[in-house]
């Protein structure tokens, strides 16, 4: 019986010991998180529970959906929805059951205790791949890095216990491969977005979210019982194609400032025209420029460039200059040809290059329906 | 962007011949010399707003302010969703949109709440020239097509103004100006009411109608080629602007 006893109690203690070095060995970060699936959220910029409403110019590239609630509050001129509307209809609803899994999967995320965040501000920190909580509130004054270490498909889970709060003018930074689709912020209760924050992945929120004036998104914002308010805010849906094998979203690539808004229209994509050139690469320097685009949608197509030791951009749309230097720009996909001509300026010794993308969108075929004549002929 | 030039003539011969044509007044008054049509338009994308609810239209952009109409969500003969042009805006964020309104007094305008309301443009614009007797389509302001067309005759002539296309329909097989229609905004000056209508102007076929091309004998319609009036009811859809001049 002591034979037994000791032998249990050494187990025990090798258990223990082997816990502590794999704690001991374990990164800030290190542990993977479950896969979470956005599932038919994915085409959403924003979906409410009971209502969404916006005030000024704001630009939503992606659907607009509630349910069950039915408002839908100025989201005509100025604004811009460049994406489908779904006013308490099946898809919506179909959005918010597959946001509730999505939320409990998140909040049933192990957390490890080194990824216990309570009490720290997310400012100035840069985490890699994993799940981190808050048993309260979240605040991220200043800015946020997440670092995918090279991995695309890295996921980060924040599991918030009640609020989350951004500061004016915080950012959240993604690196290294890490993409928009791949973050998660299950929010406890509600989300407040300080003016121009810039942030960055899907928040799933139990009650509201509230984004204050000038505020960009690169993800989603989907409130599965309260409103979503908007103050002049552009909100983008990251294009996401389904991972493998994880249920969750494979990244969109490594560029972070590429913006791929999903479409909800789409028309036959885009074709490059032959011999124009969407890559070069410096033989000295080490600069590099490639020429990128979302995907076709109503409202537009995002084409921005990406690349090594790039230090300045200057981009004509068919003939016409962008001011301000921007490295992605938004494309009207009016029916006909369009020419965007990125000339890249470089770093150190690489010679400035010239990178183009060529598309033509075709005419689109209505369909009328049948009538009766009753004209004066 | 792609010109898309007439099928049959070059634009500038076949603007030629119709304006022969006109200038010997086939088929209706005698028409002054008509001037060739323009092969660019100044343009910019015409804004659109697409309602997504009722509305009252305003004489001014303000609730206490008169309506002037009722404004359905859904227009009339297809319940397709009504799209206005858009002229203007006012207040703050521009919480009152002037539009162009569909019916009589034609090429009226007043003032809608952008509230439900969905915001959209369109490169497309069709001009009627009733001096030419042909309809000519532009699109991001150069010509992409020119048809000849029936226009109404001097008892019922097409009224002038500048309209819009209300809804794009598929007419049945036997119906009269098959095979397609666009019903535009404008309305007859003369019938009150025709065949059941508002006396409502549409630019629609010649099937199971009589008159030739390049005339004017219509009872205010402008009347196109089956091939023509197809090729425009499959690009051609609500709000885009109609100029008949």
């Amino acid at each position: 019986m002591s034979n037994h006893l000791d032998f249990t109690r050494g187990r025990a203690a090798l258990i223990g010991i082997a816990a502590c070095l794999a704690f001991a060995a374990i990164p800030i970060g290190f542990a993977q998180a479950a896969p979470v699936n956005p599932a038919t959220t994915k085409p959403f910029v924003v979906l409410s529970g009971a209502g969404v409403e916006n005030t000024g110019p704001s630009v939503l590239n992606g659907d607009l959906g509630v349910s069950p609630g039915t408002s839908l509050v100025g989201f005509g001129a100025p604004a811009t929805v460049n994406g489908a509307i779904h006013e308490n209809d099946g898809v919506a609803a179909q959005a918010q059951a597959d946001l509730t899994t999505a939320y409990n999967v998140a909040s049933g995320q192990a957390v490890s205790p080194g990824n216990e965040l309570t009490g720290q501000n997310l400012g100035g920190l840069t985490l890699t791949p994993g799940t981190y909580g808050f048993s309260s509130s979240a605040e991220l004054t200043g800015q946020l890095t997440l670092d995918a270490q090279g991995d695309p498909d890295a996921e980060f889970v924040f599991v918030i216990g009640t609020t989350l709060v951004t500061e004016s003018a915080s950012s959240v930074i993604l690196t290294n491969g890490a993409s928009p689709c791949n973050v998660y912020w299950k929010v406890g209760s509600s989300a407040t977005f300080g003016t121009t924050t810039a942030f960055e992945g899907n928040v799933l929120a139990l009650e509201s979210i509230s984004v204050n004036n000038g505020v960009t998104v690169l993800g989603r914002l989907l409130a599965r019982n309260g409103e979503v308010t908007l103050i002049n805010d552009v909100l983008t849906a990251p294009q996401c194609s389904v991972g493998s094998g994880s249920g969750g979203e494979a990244g969109s690539g490594t560029a972070t400032t590429t913006v791929t808004p999903a479409g909800t229209s789409p028309v036959p994509a885009a074709k490059k025209k032959k011999g124009t050139p969407t890559t070069v690469k410096a033989k000295t320097g080490g600069g590099t420029a490639t020429i990128v685009h979302g995907p076709v949608g109503a409202g537009g197509v995002n084409v921005g460039v990406r690349g090594k030791r790039i230090k300045k951009v200057t981009i004509t749309v068919n003939g016409a200059r962008v001011g301000g230097h921007p490295r992605t720009v938004r494309v009207p996909t009016t029916p006909g040809v369009h020419h965007v001509v990125a000339h890249v300026v470089f770093e150190g010794s690489t010679k400035p290059k010239t990178v183009r993308y060529t598309f033509r969108i075709p005419t689109p075929v209505l369909h009328p329906r049948q009538g009766p004549s009753q004209f004066t002929g | 962007m792609i010109i898309r030039r007439p099928r049959s003539r070059p634009y500038a011969l076949r603007g030629g011949v119709v304006a022969g044509l006109a200038a010997l007044a086939i088929g209706g008054a005698g028409v002054a010399q008509a001037a060739p049509a323009p092969t660019h338009r100044p343009w910019a994308a015409q804004p659109l707003v697409v309602l997504l609810g009722d509305h009252v239209a305003r004489r001014s952009p303000n609730a206490g302010a008169g309506g002037i109409e009722a404004v359905a969500a859904r227009r009339p003969l297809t319940r397709v969703r009504t799209v206005l042009p858009v002229l203007g805006s006012r207040g703050p964020h521009d919480a009152w949109l002037r539009v162009r309104l569909p019916g009589r007094p034609n090429g009226h305008t007043g003032w809608i709440s952008a509230d439900r309301t969905r915001s959209t443009s369109t490169p497309w614009e069709i001009v009627v020239s009733l001096s030419r007797r042909d309809v000519v389509v532009f699109r991001a302001g150069r010509v992409v097509r020119e048809f000849a067309a029936i226009v109404g005759k001097p008892s019922t002539p097409t009224p002038r103004a500048s309209f819009f296309v209300e809804e794009a329909l598929r007419l049945a097989p036997g119906a009269a100006g098959g095979p397609f229609a666009l019903a535009t905004s404008a309305r007859s000056d003369v019938f009150q009411e025709f065949e059941g209508g508002p006396g409502q102007i549409a630019l629609h076929g010649t099937r199971n109608l009589s008159g030739s091309l390049g005339t004017a004998a219509s009872h205010g319609c402008v009347r196109l080629a089956p091939h023509a009036i197809a090729w425009l009811a499959s690009r051609i859809g609500a709000g885009v602007p109609l100029s008949i001049e």
